[in-house]
């Protein structure tokens, strides 16, 4: 029987670097391993040094191991040629073009993402060959809805025969027949025997909370996790140096933390100077990790080569910030785990003292953006206490589905619908797509305004952002093709039309919006955002600015840091050439970052004027 | 390339009855318009009509294109004016496996005539 071994845990924690390294220990070791994504911005070509793609792929210098990127795009378009190709030849040309139109909306992309990734998992005869299989999989939150899929799936099915035999999956409609194989992927995944879950995690209050978060997810779809690994341990030897020291001391109060609180079997792993790239690497931090050898300051590193750091002028960058007499919608995007929210919210913050009338919120469904405020956020625009003119809401996609449902239930009332119809609209609406669907709906809703002089979103991690903000062009093409039953139909979706089309207009125009890109000077963040950023470029958005977080001070006092802090500098510079925007620089701090005062005085250090900018955090 | 999807064949020993009243859809992301970004109240009077019908213990089955086209290939008329009037034709009303009307969406009262006039 194959084996699996799935990696979770917030975007940035050293997932795919952990799950390269099992993988390739586990080849080593004779067994046939394969390690798959289903990471819309996947690194795992970055880490083995080589093109993978979406298909089984063997690694090079690697015996026993392949990998393959489950890219959405292909997966959807796969799907929608298998749906198709029986109906190409009997229906008339239009007929299968609006079909396919269809097909290409965002729901068929979870569908068929998802039915590739279970592909996997289905014990038959579709991978005897491997006796490992390791997925290294999406951040969070959107693991956690990608396995409450089958969950869903199977009830939205139950529920679809015995009701009115519709569901909202649209293209999925036709899922009744693969109802065994997401009941048998849940079995699977069930099955303590066949199924490992291991949760990495840094030291830190928001990892461990969400850890717990996502365990205490698991456990209620029966699936209970086994291993936790903290990654990131500073050494012992940087006790010497005071910004480490400081670090390490509030990790060791997370470490007991850890121990009382998630009592699973623990290993850690030490943070190391270097990156980790390619096998022989990998074979390395393996004999770190599961040997316990000591881990030696990388000496390539070391001897870097010096290469001077230019920094952008604050008042390039808080052009980009500032509202320029319209209103200023700022994005911050990125990989999970770079300090998305902390960017945004301490920009948030730096915004509303100056007197402008600022609404922070954000799209990410594992969001953490009242850890960092240091007190609640809800799912309605509430005022901030402690600081005139900043307001913040989350959309919570469960929230704003209940919402959505309301909002039309009560509409289908007014208009005196009985209430047999608004049963089954109830029941068509328990799909797992209206989640998405009323996500976006309020996205656009504060999107489109007027209100606010700033809105800044805090966004979801890179992929799942990408297809969030690429759902308006979805739509527009989508309602395009619909064929409407009704006039008043066709009149409600042009505004709706015409609603998108705003929103569009505004997130192309600089001189409104401002997509600031948010990395830690390491190759993998840099990458993703680089590959958003060209992604976005398609629908004719580009970056305007640049977050370079956790930069590591120049002068340091022990050869690891110093050896880190090379490396930083080294990507500091290819961040410059691969992003044509200015970059402002967040110093790794000594501690977390929580409250307002702490946002305030980083604000100051941000946006403020050249003298703050130079005095030491 | 992977086998063909399964998804548009039929379960073995699953076999239907076939429906009195059969209503061939124009492509929707949802058979009541709810996936969209408003309500369209002329699917929902389609939904009631058809709780209505059910309510008198007739079978009613709703198909797609994407959904059920084993349902549109296996009904000759349904394909013939799908071929000939292409989107227009939809939606297609079928009482007792006879087309009784095209383009648009039956009454109660215009599926009662039909029934009445076909009954057995």
């Amino acid at each position: 029987m194959t084996q699996f071994v799935f990696f979770s845990g917030k975007g940035g924690v050293g997932k795919t670097s952990m799950a390269c390294t099992h993988a390739v220990r586990y080849a080593d070791e004779g067994q046939r391993t394969l390690i798959v994504t289903t990471d819309p911005a996947s690194n795992l070509a970055d880490v083995f040094e080589q093109t993978i793609g979406h298909q089984v792929t063997p690694i090079a210098g690697v015996k026993n191991l392949w990998a393959m990127e489950i890219d959405p795009d292909t997966a959807t378009q796969e799907y929608i040629d298998r749906a198709l190709s029986p109906l190409r030849a009997a229906f008339p040309a239009q007929m299968v073009r609006v079909m396919e139109e269809q097909m290409s909306g965002p729901c068929t992309a979870e569908v068929a993402a998802f039915d590739r990734f279970t592909d996997f998992i289905v014990q038959d005869k579709t991978f005897p060959e491997f006796d490992l299989i390791i997925f290294d999989t999406a951040p969070t939150g959107h693991t956690i809805r990608l396995l409450e899929l089958p969950a869903e799936w199977s009830q939205s099915i139950d529920a679809a025969s015995a009701g009115s035999g519709q569901t909202c999956i649209g293209p999925a409609a036709a899922i009744q027949d693969a109802k065994h194989k997401y009941e048998n992927a849940l079995a699977a995944l069930r099955n303590e025997a066949l199924s490992i879950f291991i949760f990495v995690l840094h030291p830190e209050a928001i990892a461990i909370r969400e850890t717990k978060r996502a365990i205490g997810e698991l456990g209620k779809l029966g699936i209970y996790t086994h291993r936790l690994i903290v990654n990131s341990i500073i050494p012992a030897s940087e006790k010497i140096n005071p910004l480490f020291a400081a670090r390490s001391e509030m990790q060791a109060r997370y470490l007991e933390q850890i121990k009382a609180e998630l009592p699973y079997p623990t290993q850690r792993m030490t943070l190391l100077s270097g990156e980790i790239q390619g096998a022989a690497r990998l074979r390395q931090v393996g004999k770190i990790f599961f040997d316990g050898e000591s881990a030696p300051v990388d000496s390539e590193t070391r001897t870097g080569k010096t290469v001077s750091v230019m920094t952008s002028s604050i008042k390039e960058i808080r052009a980009r910030i500032e509202p320029n007499g319209q209103r200023r919608t700022l994005f911050f995007a990125g990989k999970g785990g770079v300090g998305k929210t902390v960017a945004s919210c301490l920009t948030a913050v730096w915004l509303a003292q100056q007197g402008h009338k600022t609404l922070l919120l954000t799209t990410d469904p594992a969001a953490h953006l009242g850890d960092v405020l240091g007190q609640p956020v809800g799912d309605a625009p509430a005022p901030i206490t402690g600081l005139q003119n900043l307001w913040a809401v989350k959309i919570d996609p469960k929230a704003a589905a209940e919402t959505y449902k309301a909002r039309i239930l009560n509409d289908a009332r007014q208009r005196g619908r009985p209430e047999s119809a608004i049963k089954v609209i109830e029941e068509e609406l328990d799909s797992p797509c209206t989640e998405e669907m009323a996500a976006f709906d309020q996205f656009i809703d504060y999107a489109s305004q007027a209100d606010w002089e700033a809105v800044v979103f805090d966004t979801a991690p890179t992929g799942h952002t990408m297809r969030l903000l690429e759902l308006p062009m979805d739509w527009s093409q989508q309602i395009d093709v619909k064929v409407f039953a009704s006039v008043e139909g066709n009149a409600a979706d042009d505004v709706a039309k015409q609603r998108f089309g705003q929103v569009i207009a505004m997130m192309r125009d600089p001189a409104q919006s401002t997509f600031a890109f948010v990395m830690y000077p390491e190759s993998t963040p840099i990458l993703e955002a680089w590959r958003a950023a060209q992604e976005l470029a398609t629908v004719g958005i580009y970056p305007g600015l640049v977050v370079a977080n956790f930069v590591i001070p120049p002068v340091q006092v022990t050869p690891f840091a110093q050896a880190r802090r090379n490396m930083q500098v080294k990507y500091l510079a290819e961040i410059r050439t691969r992003f044509n925007t200015p970059v402002l620089e967040i110093p790794l701090l000594p501690q977390e970052v929580k409250g307002l005062e702490m946002l305030a005085e980083l604000g100051w250090l941000a946006y403020g004027d050249e003298v703050h900018q130079a005095e030491p955090v | 390339m992977p086998e063909p999807i399964t998804l548009f064949t039929t379960i073995p020993g699953q076999a239907v009855p076939a429906a009195e009243v059969e209503l061939f859809d124009p492509p929707m992301c949802c058979p009541t318009g709810l996936c969209g970004p408003a309500l369209d109240q002329t699917l929902l009077d389609v939904s009631e009509m058809i709780m209505a019908l059910q309510r008198e213990n007739l079978r009613v089955a709703r198909y797609q294109m994407t959904s059920h086209p084993n349902a549109f290939l296996s009904n000759v008329d349904v394909m013939k004016l799908v071929r000939e009037k292409q989107m227009e034709a939809l939606p297609i009303t079928v009482v007792r496996g006879t087309v009784v009307k095209v383009g648009a969406y039956p009454s109660v009262a215009e599926i009662h005539t039909a029934l009445n006039g076909t009954a057995s």
